[in-house]
């Protein structure tokens, strides 16, 4: 079997992908898409976990899959923010949506 | 009817014809005084079956007429209260006869000098005797008198008073008296009062009830130390061996006297205000501002008696204390003989009675004084008597003066003064003879009057029991009685008229002569029931029913004084010296400037009036405004509140300007809002309103703290 | 039926308050509909407190009628209510006060609707204190009278009315400082408000409190309910708030002021010092002689000096309450006699007789001053030919207030003389020169108000006269006032056989 360490450097892999999308993308949509990678990674470490420690608790795959639920609402809400502010100022523009500072 | 029960009915018909008048018939005249003579009459008559039935008993003195229900639940078990009660006893039933007779017929002479009949007054108002009303007859108008406005209202208050007086003389023990007393003296002050529009009548009657509440509250104070000291106010329970002896022996701590002297002095100060004693005489002359019936009222039958009364009453415990007597002898016979004097020098022929019934009071209480209990109370009987005639009598006079007064239309001339007068022996033939027989009885006439008995018996007492001074004292005062009387009676009726309005007075209707009639006949005989036993000539004849019936009030029966011819001469010659001497000064005198006895300081009362207004009423009235009011109340006691103010203002803004405003507002409130506010500036500029760059931050740190942590509590 | 039965006491303190709320939603308008509704309503507390007094046993001792609802039990309070003796005298005088002076209200045309509440509120504030049976429950009644009382002083009064309402309200409140802290004091050492518990404990307690000896703790106490009380009877020299805010107040204001609020400082004595306190009552009996004698010679004769009716008037309560204190202070020096007993019986029944002819006596300087907008006596004059009817009711009520034997005065200064003579001779006779005063300011308002020459300002020569009789509405206020003082001059034992078995059963 593969080790568990495979799958948590992929998952750190993963992780970072997402992270750095998140920090450099300008575009709102592809931050969304980086943060999705984030919990997904998350997920991967939940199951794994999972499946090398006591396989008759069921909290990792529970957990995983109340990620899965709030991932696709966070994705749900945080694109209609980005479809309302891209009718009202007409860009997704992360840099430009910076209405909220003092 | 049992007799009890009916002694209990009798003083009620007038009261509740006080009500009846005052609440239902007061705008009907004729029905008001119905009411009102009607239940003097109910209440005559009951007194008098009770008079004959209390005669008919025998040792009444031991067995009196008692009722008594329960009144005041006072005391420590439910059953032990204060009672009230009826009690008729020989010196009651005395009473009781003298006081129906004079208020049914002063009720019944009130009609008459109310004007009851005759026409509304022109300008009459309210609160102001009637001035006369025009009338047209014949074809030509002339002036008679107007009947009273206020007629109603003095048949009530009439009734009140009687009710007064008949509960004080019925009563079982001193609160009832007392209830009586001040009830008289409520209405003594609304009918001298009556005609409350003049100033000086307003005047008297404040007067009149402020002097004897002087009294009254004295007497309060003795009634309640009575109460205490014995636990009852029934006169018999008190006038028993035991209590009286207890009372007699137990010291008071005030002036080293007894119990029984200090309750008796206390006692007695209020009949000293209400029977007008020296020193609180001064209301009595003022109280003429009556209307005449209420002063016979007042002066004669009821009120003044009531001080009387009351000693007579309290004897046996007033005569426990030899202190206590000798200040009531002292008392009695000064104030019979300074007021005597005082009324040679009056021209109002009402203040000439007035100051003789001071006097005749003063008699009284000085035969009190020295112990001679029946000769007061039957001076008390006969004076009621030939007083409420003198008094009715000088109403009449007065009236048939005022007949004239309205006749000429000058109503500068006072209808009261003497010198006014003259002659009218003619014109008010009823009156004068009547008058002249209350005169007479008043002076001591020798042996047909009722006065000359009475006034016998208290020389004689004085004598008999080596009274000097009193002795004295009282046959001066004698003597002048008569002189000022027969002065009176000069003036007024002998002589010719004085004045056109002399010469137009009238006789006065036969409700107001009626009355004058049957007290004349009292006058007479009344005094025939005391004839000593050892009388020269008469002594014998008729026993001495008097002295039996009513010394039999007494535990002890009162030994009649033995016989001695020198008080008999005395009196003799006072009451004829003092006549005969009245009636050769005065016959000649026509003005008050040939009369020489109007010496300013006779003529102005000893300057009482001025005296009492300078020591007792200003300083009182200052005291109370100045002292009490303006400098304790308003200036001390609300200064001092006052003070609060300003100093919780000081206090309070002290707090704010140098506590509240540097340090809690500028430090700590404004100083930690600049504080922030300085802060929140600096850091503002971190808040650059991009997304990234704030995850970039929260890495950073994020990284910061968890490499710290790792290096701290890992490492 | 059964309800009624069961909660007389509670329905007679509330139905005024309740029906106060229900005029708070009636509509705006008419004036009439909230006189009569305000009067109805106070008339039903005057129904039950009679239904309460016939079913009264005086035989019985301790309280009747009790009713215990919680109300704060984590202090150990509870809404205890009950009548005795004395409290029901107290409660009756209230109840039958308050129709009568809500029906003097009905010449009030401004603001009628508040008016009314604040009366009805009032009510359930006195009627409160009497009935209390715990302490805190008094207290809250106590100051639950106040504040209905300042408005309408503050906003019904007369000229001066700002100065007088608030030196009404800090004066009180300011006595009622050291009650407050006194009954918390008792409130925390026995955690419990009860009375009759507190009663029967304190008054043996010996104990050290804080390190402090009881008795010195309870001579302090003593002194702050006594100040609390004497404030409000009021006692000299506290006194000086009543002449101002009797005159200030609106008629009824100071009907219902001197008729009932001046009872409750009585009261306090009565329910609270002298049970809670025996030892230091008897202590400090003289003191309360000397301001008991004290505020009947100087109200006296404070009386005598005014010049305004109503201020006169205001003062005699000072020298009638006095009488009242004079037998208190009897009767704690000589607590247990037969003259203590005789000395509070006739303070109890002075408080009732004074309740009368006071709220009698403010009622008829209300129905001049509403006919002549004058209380200065010597603006009047000569008025009696005018308003004779008013005229012998005035007359009538002021023989009742100087003590005239045959009136209900009499029955009660009687009593307190004959009891505190005993005890207090000295005081006692030194009152007399304040009973002799009585007379004087009593005759000096007649005087110068019904008697002497006609003031022509009031009957212009020829012309109409200006003044109105008394109208009927004004004599029906008169009437009961008027029986019940003859009624008890002449047989008081109906009222006095309740107190008198209360005063042996207590005192």
């Amino acid at each position: 079997m593969v080790p568990l360490s495979w799958y948590l450097i992929f998952a750190a892999a993963l992780f970072s992908i997402g992270l750095f999308g998140v920090l450099s993308r300008r575009n709102a949509v592809a931050i969304l898409l980086g943060v999705e990678l984030m919990l997904n990674s998350v997920n991967i470490n939940l199951a794994a976990f999972w499946r090398y420690g006591d396989v008759s608790q069921m909290a990792g795959q529970v957990f995983a899959i109340i990620v899965f639920a709030v991932a696709a609402a966070e994705v749900a809400v945080g694109l209609a923010l980005v479809i309302s502010v891209y009718r009202r100022r007409n860009t997704v523009v992360a840099d430009e949506i910076n209405m909220m500072k003092w | 009817m049992a007799t009890e029960l009916l002694i209990w009915l009798i003083p009620l018909p007038p009261v509740l014809a006080f009500f009846l008048i005052v609440l239902l018939t007061n705008r009907n005249k004729a029905l008001s005084h119905t009411v009102g003579v009607g239940a003097a009459f109910l209440s005559w008559l009951g007194s008098m079956v009770v008079f004959v039935r209390a005669l008919g008993v025998e040792h009444l003195g031991e067995h009196p007429f008692v009722s008594s229900v329960t009144w005041l639940p006072l005391g420590e078990t439910t059953d032990t209260y204060f009672d009230i009660g009826i009690l008729v006893d020989p010196t009651g039933a005395a009473v009781l006869f003298f006081v129906a007779w004079t208020i049914f017929m002063i009720f019944l002479y009130s009609v008459g000098y109310q004007n009851f009949g005759q026409p509304k007054g022109d300008h009459d108002q309210a609160g102001l005797p009637p001035h006369g009303a025009t009338v047209e007859e014949h074809g030509h108008r002339h002036r008679v008198p107007s009947v009273e406005p206020m007629y109603s209202r003095f048949f009530a208050f009439l009734g009140l008073f009687a009710f007064g007086m008949y509960v004080l003389v019925l009563s079982d023990n001193l609160l009832t008296l007392f209830v009586g007393w001040e009830i008289m003296g409520l209405c003594s002050y609304l009918l001298i009062g009556f005609w409350y529009a003049k100033p000086s009548a307003r005047e008297a009657g404040v007067k009149a009830f402020m002097t004897t509440r002087v009294g009254d509250v004295f007497m309060l104070l003795g009634v309640a130390y009575l109460y205490s000291a014995t636990g009852t106010l029934s006169f018999r329970e008190i006038f028993t061996e035991g209590v009286l002896h207890t009372l007699a022996t137990v010291p008071s701590g005030v002036l080293g006297l007894s119990a029984a002297g200090l309750i008796g002095l206390l006692l007695f100060i209020g009949a000293v205000g209400k029977s007008a004693q020296f020193p609180l005489h001064v209301w009595l002359p003022d109280a003429m501002e009556g209307p005449t019936p209420v002063s016979a009222m007042i002066h004669a039958a009821t009120m003044v008696s009531a001080g009387v009364y009351l000693v007579i009453r309290m004897f046996p415990l007033i005569s426990l204390d030899p202190t206590t007597m000798a200040i009531v002898a002292f008392i009695g016979a000064f104030t019979a003989l300074f007021s005597a004097t005082i009324a040679v020098a009056q021209n109002d022929i009402k203040r000439v009675l007035a100051y003789s019934t001071i006097s005749q009071l003063g008699f009284m209480i000085a035969a009190l004084g020295i112990g001679a209990y029946v000769a007061a109370a039957f001076h008390l009987i006969t004076h009621a008597f030939f007083k409420a005639l003198l008094f009715l009598g000088s109403g009449s006079v007065i009236h048939g003066m005022e007949h004239g007064v309205l006749h000429t239309g000058d109503h500068k001339v006072d209808p009261q003064d003497m010198f006014n007068m003259g002659g009218l022996r003619k014109k008010m033939p009823i009156t004068f003879w009547t008058f002249l027989i209350g005169g007479f009885a008043l002076s001591g006439f020798p042996v047909l009057t009722a006065g000359f008995w009475s006034k016998d018996e208290i020389l004689a007492d004085a004598f008999g029991h080596g009274h000097w001074a009193v002795f004295i004292t009282l046959a001066v005062a004698a003597f002048l009685t008569a002189f000022y009387t027969m002065r009176q009676i000069t003036l007024t009726f002998l002589g010719e008229p004085r004045t056109k309005e002399a010469e137009h007075a009238q006789e006065t209707p036969w409700t107001m002569t009626v009355p004058l009639v049957v007290l004349a006949f009292f006058a007479v005989t009344a005094g025939w029931v005391g004839i000593p036993e050892h009388f020269p000539a008469l002594g014998g004849l008729i026993p001495n029913w008097f002295h039996e019936f009513v010394g039999g009030t007494l535990a002890e029966h009162p030994e009649a004084v033995e016989f001695s011819i020198w008080p008999l001469l005395t009196s003799l010659f006072v009451a004829l010296g003092g006549l005969g001497l009245g009636w050769l000064v005065y016959r000649n005198v026509k003005t008050p400037a040939e009369d020489r006895l109007q010496i300013p300081v006779l003529k102005n009362k000893y300057y009482f009036d001025e005296i009492y207004d300078y020591l007792f009423v200003k300083p009182a009235y200052w005291f109370a405004e100045t002292v009490i009011y303006k400098f304790m109340d308003q200036g001390v006691i609300d200064g001092f509140l006052h003070s609060f103010g300003p100093v919780t203002d000081r206090f309070g803004s002290a707090i704010r300007n140098y506590f509240d405003l540097p340090v809690i507002n500028r430090f700590f409130g404004d100083g930690s809002a600049n504080v922030t506010y300085w802060f929140g500036g600096k850091l503002r500029v971190v808040q650059t309103g991009r997304i990234q760059q704030y995850l970039m931050f929260a890495l950073v740190v994020f990284i910061a703290v968890g490499a710290a942590l790792y290096f701290f509590l890992l490492a | 039926m059964n309800f009624i039965d069961t909660h007389l006491l509670s329905l007679i303190l509330f139905v005024p308050a309740l029906a106060a709320v229900i005029i708070l939603f009636l509509p705006n308008g008419e004036n009439r509909v909230f006189r009569w509704f305000a009067f109805g309503a106070s008339f039903i507390p005057f129904v039950l407190s009679l239904l309460v007094w016939f079913r009264f046993d005086a035989n019985q001792s301790g309280f009747q009628f009790e009713e215990i609802y919680v109300w704060y039990e984590a202090i150990g309070s509870s809404l205890h209510l009950g009548v005795d003796g004395l409290s029901l005298t107290m409660v009756l005088l209230t109840t039958i006060l308050t129709p009568l002076s809500i029906l003097a209200s009905f010449s009030i045309t401004d603001r009628v609707k508040a008016y009314m509440i604040l009366f009805l509120l009032l009510e359930t504030g006195m009627l409160g204190v009497f009935m209390a049976l715990d302490l805190l429950i008094f207290f809250v009644f106590w100051e639950v009278g106040l504040v209905p009382m300042y408005f309408l002083i503050n906003q019904w009064g007369s000229a001066n009315r700002n100065y007088a309402s608030l030196k009404f309200l800090i004066y009180t409140m300011g006595g009622s400082l050291g009650l407050l802290l006194g009954i918390q004091l008792l409130g925390v050492l026995f955690n419990t408000y009860d009375l009759q518990i507190i009663t029967a404990q304190w008054s043996t307690y010996t104990e050290d409190i804080a390190g402090i000896p009881a008795s010195t703790f309870k001579t302090v106490a003593f002194w702050a309910f006594v100040i609390a009380f004497a404030i409000k009877v009021p006692v000299w020299p506290f006194h000086t708030w009543l002449p101002d805010a009797h005159t200030e107040a609106p008629t009824a204001g100071s009907m219902i002021l001197a008729g009932v609020l001046l009872k409750l400082g009585a009261y306090g004595f009565l329910r609270l010092i002298l049970p809670l306190y025996p030892e230091q009552a008897r202590v400090f009996a003289g003191a309360l002689a000397v301001l008991a004698t004290a505020a009947i010679v100087f109200g006296a004769f404070a009386s005598y000096a005014q010049t305004d009716f109503k201020r006169l008037v205001a003062y005699s309560s000072v020298n009638h309450m006095g009488f009242v204190v004079l037998g208190i202070a009897a009767a704690g020096l000589a607590s247990g006699t037969p003259d203590a007993h005789i000395a509070l019986n006739g303070a109890i029944l002075q408080m009732f007789n004074h309740g009368l002819s006071a709220a009698g006596m403010f009622f008829l300087v209300g129905v001049i001053y509403e006919r002549t907008h004058t209380r200065n006596l010597n603006e009047f004059g000569g008025l009696f030919p005018l308003v004779p009817v008013y005229g012998g009711i005035l007359i009538f009520t002021s023989m009742a207030s100087l003590g005239l034997p045959g009136l209900n005065g009499f029955v009660s200064e009687f009593l307190v003389v004959r009891g505190a003579w005993p005890i207090l001779p000295v005081y006692t006779a030194i009152a007399m020169l304040g009973l002799l005063f009585t007379g004087a300011y009593i005759l000096k308002g007649i005087k110068m108000v019904l008697h002497g020459p006609l003031n022509e300002h009031w009957a212009p020569a020829g012309g109409e006269h200006k003044l109105t009789e008394i109208n009927t509405r004004e004599i029906l206020v008169m009437v009961p006032l008027m029986a019940l003082i003859l009624w008890i001059g002449i047989w008081p034992a109906w009222i006095l056989d309740v107190i008198n078995k209360a005063v042996v059963r207590l005192f």
